[in-house]
Order: structure tokens, then C-alpha cells, then sequence
């Protein structure tokens, strides 16, 4: 009893002084750290869409950027612009993205493997042409700025410090939801589709109408983060809702690790935080997080949630 | 829209078609012995491209031998590619995705370094023939431009006589097809492997250096060369070489009778989401056969 309690044991402390640490983290590290680790959960949020789509339907998405976009335009758009409250923004935002995640993912989720990734990848660029034509709503490359910083109980999140207490909760509700979702019936049924897709549709499973919902649910994520991003940033331009973003998406998914549900905020950390660890060695920092990213895909094959999730489970046994 | 001018557009539609088709050709060969798709096909063709800039920069070398090492740049690259790191994520089991993101990580380190050593400045090439230009029915072409078709058709037609005809290429498809059956019949399956990325990367430079006299090199345009090569190899279908060039010419036209018909700032709109409905509707590409969709 002692050996199985035991580990347990020593995994709740972790998981205390984890939170611990959390909580203490914008006190110990400079404000620009901060504000990093801020955007690492706005990206995480983000990323976990993408992540999800990958690990359980074995879709690669590239169109997150799209929703991103939305998401931050209509707080740019119904905040700003209308001076309505910030609920409409990420309502509108939410509703917005899940429409067109549903309208084009009707018939492109037919599709499959690498058609698939392309048809995404011409969604985000459709998506990142149309933030720029269409600049009555966008701004195009000017942008739309002064957007309201958020506030919650009469709080207002004006700094880093308080941002970053909202974003990492709702972070860590949504990969608590995903981690839900992964294990119910209907997480169940993703991962039958995604490994046995003739003998779930024998079972039952309505593959195609499964894999629509899930790209929403995706879509809304991206949204909730892209909503987020404006109020925090209070200014959205075009450059931040290009193909590449969408590429950093699916980067720190798959960094992270895309069979865990806490893999895509390790990713977001580390592709927020290593190019700036490494700026100090000069110009050439840009070539070193590329290299970097070349070593961790083919060291980390589950990437730093799987690698840590083993190193782990060995430290229980042991 | 005048006829001329509708000429002229489909010169330009059909020029950059062929661009796209020798990089998806590139993607295409990558994809056809290993099962790889390679992101950083684009590279080749920059890195290549930058390097021939910089040779005629600094030694009087003539044009045909630039052209010649521009190509050997990319076939070593390609060689380098397989053998380090695409070597070493196989020995670990990577998965299709892995690979992706390998290239795709290996695509953003060449474009670094290209940034770090050249900067960003956008270089240009002479093209064959110069700036000489041909008229048809009152529309100009550059004499550049129809080499660059005339290459890329016997590259293509060369492709296929490789892969049908020689030894080396059914080799190469055995290896890729069924490694395990390929070894025991004396292929030797790693060294197709690696032949086929050398061979994908001899592409991408000869694409590098006849697509810099046209559009000219600068550091970070080997992602959108990617892109649109990859969708010009899926469109046409990845297995069969003359489909990335339909595929290639197939869009290279989309995005330009676009740019003719509707707003210029719309183009990559309708040429992609015309894409898209192609893609749904001709699931196997335009020459792939049933049961491979996607490649």
C-alpha cells in the first residue's frame, strides 16, 4: 500500500510546488519574462486546437491563424469599434470562427492526408489575404489600435502580471476540458477513426460529422486565444495573422508533444522563451532556435510533454 | 480586357506554372522514393540560387558553369539532408509528421543563415539570352522564359524515362514502395534514399537558378516557392511527374486570369479556393490514380 501510495504522494507535492511556482513566477522574473510567458499562454490556447486536431483526428491544420484572426478582429471590431462590452468581442469572435469552421470544414474534412493540409494551408492564406482586403473591417496593414484592456470584477488587466493571471487559468481549463475530451466516448471514437477509420464507421461512428465538430471546437479555441491576444496587446494588424503564425501553431503542437494535454504549453513556452534565451548570443539566434527546433523533432520524437511524461512515470516506478 | 494583354497574361500564367511544376517536381521525386514531404524543397532553389549571386560576384566564372554548380549545390544540400538528420530521426522511428516538421526546422535554419551571411537584400541573375524578349501576337515573352519551359519539360520527360527506364530509378521506386522486398533483392534501400534526396535537391537548384533571373532570390522566399510547389505536385497528383507540371501550369493560369479578371489583391483568393474545389472533386489529383488520394 505504502509503494502505491507513495508516488501519488510525491506527485501532489510536485504538482503544489508547480503551482506554487506559478503563482510566484512574476514576482521572480523580469517583466519582459512576463510578458513572454503571457503570450506562451495565449499560443498554448491556441495551439491546443491545433494539437488535438493532430493527436485524436489526425488532422494537420494550418488555418489556425484564420481563427486567431477572428477572434481578435471582432474584439477590434465590436470593442473598439462599437464600444461594446468585451463578452461581445469573444462571443462574436467564438460564433464567427465555428461558422466558418463549419461552412468550409463541411467539405474539406472529406478529404485526406496531405490533401487535407493543403486545403487548410490555402484556407489560412485566403484567410490572411482577406484580413488585408478587407480593411473597412481590419484596418489592413495600418491596423486597429486602442483596443480596451480587459477587466474582470472591477480588476483592471493593465500589466503583464495581471494578464498573466487570467490567461494561464483559462489555459489550464481548456487542457483540462481537452483531457476530458480525450477520454470520453467521444475521444474514444476520435482516436478509432483516427487509427481504424473503416472499422469505427462499422462501429458506428459518423466520422465525418465527428471530425466537423472537432474543427470547431478547434476553431473556437483559436478565437478565445486571438480575443485574448488583442485585448492584451490593445493594437491588431495584419502581421500577426499570416500563414507563419499558423505554422508556430502546429510548430509548438508538435513540439510539446501532441498526445498530452499539457504538451502545447510546454511547446508555447519554448517557442516563446528559447529565441529570446538565445538572443544574447547576437544575430545569429535565429539560426540557433532553427537548429534547436531540427534536435528536439528528432531527439524528442513525442515531443516535451511525452519525454516528460516518461521521465515521470519512471520516477514513480523507481 | 484587350487580346494582347490576355496573351501576355497567359505567357506570364504559364511561366510561373512552370516555376511551380519544377518545385513540386522536386517535392514530387522526394515524396515518390521516400514518402517525405519535404518543406524545405523551396531552399534548395534559394540557397542554390543565393550561392550562383554570390559566385558571379567574386570570380568571373561563365554562365553555364554557374548554373552547373548551382545545381550541385542543391544536389548537396539534398545529399546532407538525408544523411544527417533525416538518417537520424529514421534510426528513431519518426513518424510522417516528424518528417515534415524536420524539413520544415531544417527550411527555417537555411533561410537563417542566408539572413545571417547575405542579408535581406533581393538579388537578381542574368537569364539565358539576357533580356532578350520575343513577340507573339503583339505580346512580349522572355527568351529566358521559354528555356525555362524547354528545361522544365526534358527534366520532366528525363523523370520519367528514370523512373521507367533505368535501373537506378525502378530501383529507387522498389526501395520506396516496399523497402523490406526491395532489400532482399539486392537493392541496396538506404542508398536510394539517399539518391532520391540528392536528386529532389539537383532540382531544386536547377529550379533556383532559372527561377532568380525571373522573380529574383532573397532569404525568406522559399516557404511561398514550397507552397506553391506542393500544391502544383498534390494538384497534378505526387506520383506521377508530368502531374506536377499540369498541376503547376494549372495554377500558374488560375492566378493569373485571376489577377485579370477580378482585383489583383484577390488573386491568391480565387486561385486557392479554386484549388480547394478541385481538390474536393478530383480527390486522386488531375493525373492520380484511385486509391492514392493525397499521394
Amino acid at each position: 500500500m505504502h509503494k502505491t501510495l507513495r508516488p501519488r504522494i510525491s506527485l501532489v507535492l510536485m504538482a503544489v510546488a508547480g503551482v506554487l511556482l506559478w503563482a510566484a513566477l512574476p514576482v521572480l522574473v523580469s517583466r519582459h519574462v512576463v510578458d513572454l510567458l503571457v503570450f506562451a499562454g495565449i499560443y498554448s490556447i491556441a495551439g491546443l486546437g491545433v494539437s488535438y486536431l493532430l493527436g485524436n483526428c489526425g488532422i494537420v491544420t494550418l488555418a489556425q491563424s484564420v481563427f486567431y484572426g477572428i477572434g481578435a478582429y471582432c474584439v477590434a471590431y465590436f470593442s473598439a469599434q462599437h464600444g461594446l462590452p468585451s463578452g461581445v468581442g469573444f462571443g462574436m469572435g467564438a460564433l464567427l470562427s465555428a461558422a466558418i469552421a463549419f461552412t468550409v470544414g463541411w467539405p474539406t474534412l472529406r478529404l485526406s492526408g496531405h490533401f487535407l493540409a493543403l486545403a487548410t494551408l490555402a484556407l489560412g492564406l485566403i484567410g490572411q489575404t482577406l484580413f488585408l482586403e478587407l480593411d473597412w473591417i481590419t484596418g489592413g496593414t495600418l491596423g486597429i489600435g486602442g483596443l480596451p484592456k480587459l477587466s474582470l470584477l472591477g480588476w483592471n488587466l493593465d500589466t503583464p502580471q495581471r494578464f498573466y493571471y487570467l490567461v494561464w487559468p483559462i489555459a489550464v481549463l481548456v487542457m483540462w476540458l481537452k483531457h476530458n475530451l480525450t477520454h470520453s466516448r467521444n475521444g474514444l471514437a476520435m482516436r478509432a477513426m483516427r487509427d481504424a477509420p473503416d472499422a469505427a464507421a462499422v462501429a458506428g461512428v459518423e466520422i465525418h460529422a465527428l471530425k466537423v465538430k472537432m474543427f470547431m471546437l478547434s476553431a473556437i479555441l483559436g478565437s478565445l486565444a486571438g480575443s485574448l491576444f488583442a485585448h492584451y496587446v490593445g493594437f491588431v494588424s495584419v502581421d500577426s495573422f499570416g500563414v507563419d503564425r499558423s505554422i508556430s501553431f502546429l510548430l509548438l503542437a508538435v513540439l510539446g508533444g501532441v498526445h498530452t494535454s499539457w504538451g502545447p504549453a510546454l511547446g508555447a513556452i519554448f517557442v516563446t522563451l528559447v529565441p529570446e534565451a538565445l538572443s544574447r548570443f547576437g544575430e545569429i539566434h535565429s539560426v540557433l532556435f532553427a537548429m534547436t527546433l531540427v534536435i528536439a523533432v528528432i531527439f524528442l520524437p513525442h515531443g516535451l510533454g511525452g519525454a516528460l511524461e516518461r521521465l515521470l512515470r519512471r520516477k514513480a516506478v523507481a | 480586357m484587350t487580346f494582347a494583354l490576355f496573351v501576355q497574361s497567359l505567357f506570364a500564367g504559364v511561366t510561373n506554372g512552370f516555376v511551380y511544376g519544377l518545385v513540386g517536381l522536386g517535392l514530387a521525386v522526394i515524396f515518390r522514393g521516400t514518402r517525405v514531404i519535404n518543406a524545405m524543397q523551396g531552399e534548395f532553389s534559394t540557397v542554390a540560387g543565393m550561392a550562383t549571386v554570390l559566385m558571379l560576384d567574386h570570380w568571373p566564372i561563365p554562365m553555364p558553369v554557374a548554373m552547373l554548380s548551382a545545381m550541385v549545390i542543391g544536389g548537396v544540400i539534398g545529399l546532407f539532408l538525408e544523411l544527417v538528420p533525416v538518417r537520424a530521426l529514421r534510426r528513431r522511428g519518426g513518424t510522417e509528421d516528424s518528417y515534415l516538421l524536420l524539413t520544415l526546422g531544417v527550411a527555417f535554419t537555411l533561410s537563417a543563415l542566408i539572413l545571417y551571411f547575405v542579408g535581406r537584400d533581393s538579388r537578381l541573375l542574368p537569364g539565358i539570352g539576357g533580356e532578350a524578349t520575343l513577340i507573339f501576337f503583339d505580346a512580349a515573352i522572355r527568351v529566358h522564359a521559354i528555356w525555362l519551359i524547354v528545361i522544365s519539360t526534358l527534366v520532366m520527360v528525363g523523370l520519367k524515362w528514370l523512373y521507367t527506364g533505368t535501373h537506378v530509378g525502378l530501383s529507387m521506386m522498389a526501395a520506396s514502395i516496399d523497402a523490406d522486398g526491395a532489400a532482399t533483392t539486392g537493392i541496396n534501400v538506404p542508398l536510394m534514399r539517399t539518391a532520391t534526396f540528392c536528386l529532389g535537391g539537383l532540382i531544386g537548384g536547377l529550379a533556383g537558378m532559372l527561377i532568380t533571373p525571373l522573380t529574383t532570390v532573397r532569404y525568406d522566399m522559399g516557404m511561398l516557392l514550397t507552397l506553391k510547389g506542393f500544391a502544383a505536385a498534390i494538384l497534378g497528383g505526387l506520383t506521377n511527374p508530368f502531374g506536377a507540371m499540369l498541376g503547376g501550369v494549372t495554377l500558374g493560369l488560375l492566378e493569373t486570369l485571376a489577377v485579370g479578371f477580378v482585383s489583383s489583391g484577390y488573386k491568391d483568393v480565387i486561385a486557392l479556393s479554386i484549388l480547394i474545389v478541385i481538390m474536393i472533386l478530383l480527390p486522386n489529383g488531375m493525373l492520380g490514380r484511385i486509391g492514392r488520394k493525397g499521394g
